[in-house]
């Protein structure tokens, strides 16, 4: 079985060749690129990753990941973004993801209404072109959602039971103000101590193809690795989702410095004592294999 | 206090929960939904700002130090309809851990799975429910595992769907129905497929154990707490 890190981002300086959006946590010449990511895959003996598109949503920002996809087709597959407010984002996905490694895409915002208590029709929230393409041609949703709008997503899930969906990140819904960058750059974001997303995210474990990222606590953690403050809701979401939904990932770039890609390689072990080998191996890679539709590695 | 009836003291003992209908009633039943509705209105907005920072469930609200809003949610707390029980199944020596006065939004799923509060080792901890509006069956009702509270029950494990809990029973009810139960038995609130959002209190007691809750706690409302039995219950110092 193969190990899979489900959801990487890689990028390189911006040029004219791979254009990209200039942030905090991407300035303009830092570049980790396809090849330190399979490097380090190496060393640790992880055979492919998701990556997962950063710097920009327009068809030209996602240069450098089609050529990455292009460049390694046995190693990685891809998952792109969709402007805000594109008034056409069927043609932007199927333009990105035909025949090109990309199979599907990831969402910050689901565009509903923000009172949980209004009355909701899904056919007027924003997100339900990219839901209803996402349907039609098989795309996988990646989300990350806002916590605003984590009371929206059942009702997208059972307008399209079919389309498969992967919570990031453990499932955590950042709130307002507060994501930041840590003395590494890494990205941090404040949560309560109390799991909100057992009221939200965690509730749907009820849906099949709804599965979760074991992933980013780094960010969620105040502690050091392996950040055994979070072992609960690994634990809580290991008895919602069961073993077969469950996808590690180590969220290469922002882990490297700390706390190492290799200790993450291990992480899942760690908060989760009791699983088998087998149920280890699903993963650490199984899941993602079945449920991405990784193709086999070429000899 | 009307102390239970020896056949509720059974089903207490042997099935972990009791049933008060009509357990408020009239013009106070009336009464309490109006406060409710208002304080609820008022504290909407702050709880979805409070949701969008991340700092509340998104899937329900509770009305902040209820207490201290209106005096009708301190008469919950020792209302006759259930007091005697309360007492009586603590050995006269209960404890008011805290309200919460809940409004939960009507979605697809129900906001929290199966899931007993505490352990066996914990001091006996009771829960009483009362519905402030109509909660027919399929909008939220309450549902509790009979004798899961007992320690050799189980093991349990939280199903996918809420129906499929093995040996559940569910409590659809009048607005003033109020259900009291051992919290160390398996429950939960049951999908709410209806538009209308359920509204209940959630009364949470404890048989008491030195310093559990301090006399500050609840200090806010010491004025209202004028009897030796109502200080002792809200932990006021005497």
């Amino acid at each position: 079985m193969p190990s899979i890190d489900a959801h990487v981002h890689v990028f390189t300086k911006v040029s004219p060749e791979f254009p990209r959006e200039v942030t905090s946590i991407c300035p303009a010449e830092r570049e980790e690129p396809a090849e330190k990511l399979l490097g380090v895959m190496e060393k640790h003996q992880i055979d492919q990753a998701v990556l997962v598109q950063i710097g920009g949503a327009s068809i030209e920002h996602h240069s450098y990941l089609l050529h990455c996809l292009k460049s390694y087709p046995d190693r990685f597959l891809g998952i792109g973004l969709v402007p805000h407010d594109h008034p056409q984002p069927a043609e932007h996905m199927a333009e990105l993801a035909d025949g090109t490694g990309i199979i599907g895409f990831r969402l910050f915002e689901l565009g509903g209404p923000r009172d949980i208590f209004a009355t909701k029709d899904v056919q007027e929230f924003k997100t339900y072109p990219i839901w209803k393409c996402a349907a039609e041609k098989d795309y996988v949703l990646w989300l990350y959602p806002r916590s605003i709008d984590a009371h929206l997503l059942p009702y997208l899930v059972q307008a399209f039971p079919q389309v498969r969906v992967v919570l990031n990140h453990l499932g955590m819904t950042p709130g307002k103000g507060k994501f930041t960058l840590d003395e590494l750059g890494r990205p941090q974001i404040q949560v309560s101590g109390y799991n909100l997303n057992m009221h939200t995210t965690y509730r749907m474990a009820r849906f099949e193809n709804v599965t979760v990222h074991l992933s980013g606590q780094y960010a969620f953690s105040r502690e050091a690795y392996p950040y055994q403050n979070l072992a609960g809701w690994h634990g809580n979401l290991l008895n919602d989702f069961g073993i077969k939904r469950l996808m590690w990932a180590t969220d290469f770039p922002w882990i490297l410095e700390e706390p190492g890609y290799g200790e993450l390689t291990t992480i899942i072990e760690k908060l989760l004592p009791n699983l088998s080998e087998s149920e280890l191996a699903d993963i650490m890679g199984g899941n993602a294999k079945r449920f991405l539709r990784f193709p086999n590695r070429n000899a | 206090m009307i102390r239970p009836t020896p056949t509720q003291k059974t089903q207490w003992e042997q099935e972990g929960y009791l049933v008060f209908e009509n357990a408020i009633q009239g013009d106070q039943l009336k009464r309490l939904q109006s406060v409710f509705d208002y304080w609820a209105a008022e504290c909407k907005e702050e709880w979805l700002d409070r949701v969008e920072a991340g700092e509340a469930a998104a899937t329900f609200y509770d009305i902040p130090s209820p207490l201290e809003k209106d005096p009708i949610f301190i008469d919950l707390i020792d209302h006759p309809s259930y007091y005697g029980a309360l007492m009586e199944f603590t050995d006269d020596d209960l404890i008011l851990l805290g309200p919460q006065v809940r409004t939960v939004a009507p979605w697809p799923v129900s906001y929290t799975g199966w899931h007993p509060d505490v352990g066996q080792s914990n001091p006996l901890h009771i829960k009483v429910q009362i519905y402030v509006n109509d909660v027919p069956a399929g909008s939220g009702e309450f549902g509790f595992v009979p004798r899961s509270h007992k320690p050799n029950s189980g093991p349990y494990k939280r199903p996918l769907l809420q129906e499929s809990m093995p040996g559940h029973k569910t409590f659809p009810g009048k607005a003033g129905t109020a259900i009291m139960f051992n919290s160390c038995g398996w429950h939960t609130s049951m999908d709410n497929a209806s538009d209308v959002p359920r509204k209940s209190i959630i009364l949470i007691y404890e048989k008491r154990t030195p310093g559990r809750i301090g006399p500050e706690q609840f200090a806010a409302i010491s004025e209202y707490c004028t009897t030796p039995e109502r200080r002792k219950l809200f932990s006021l110092a005497d």
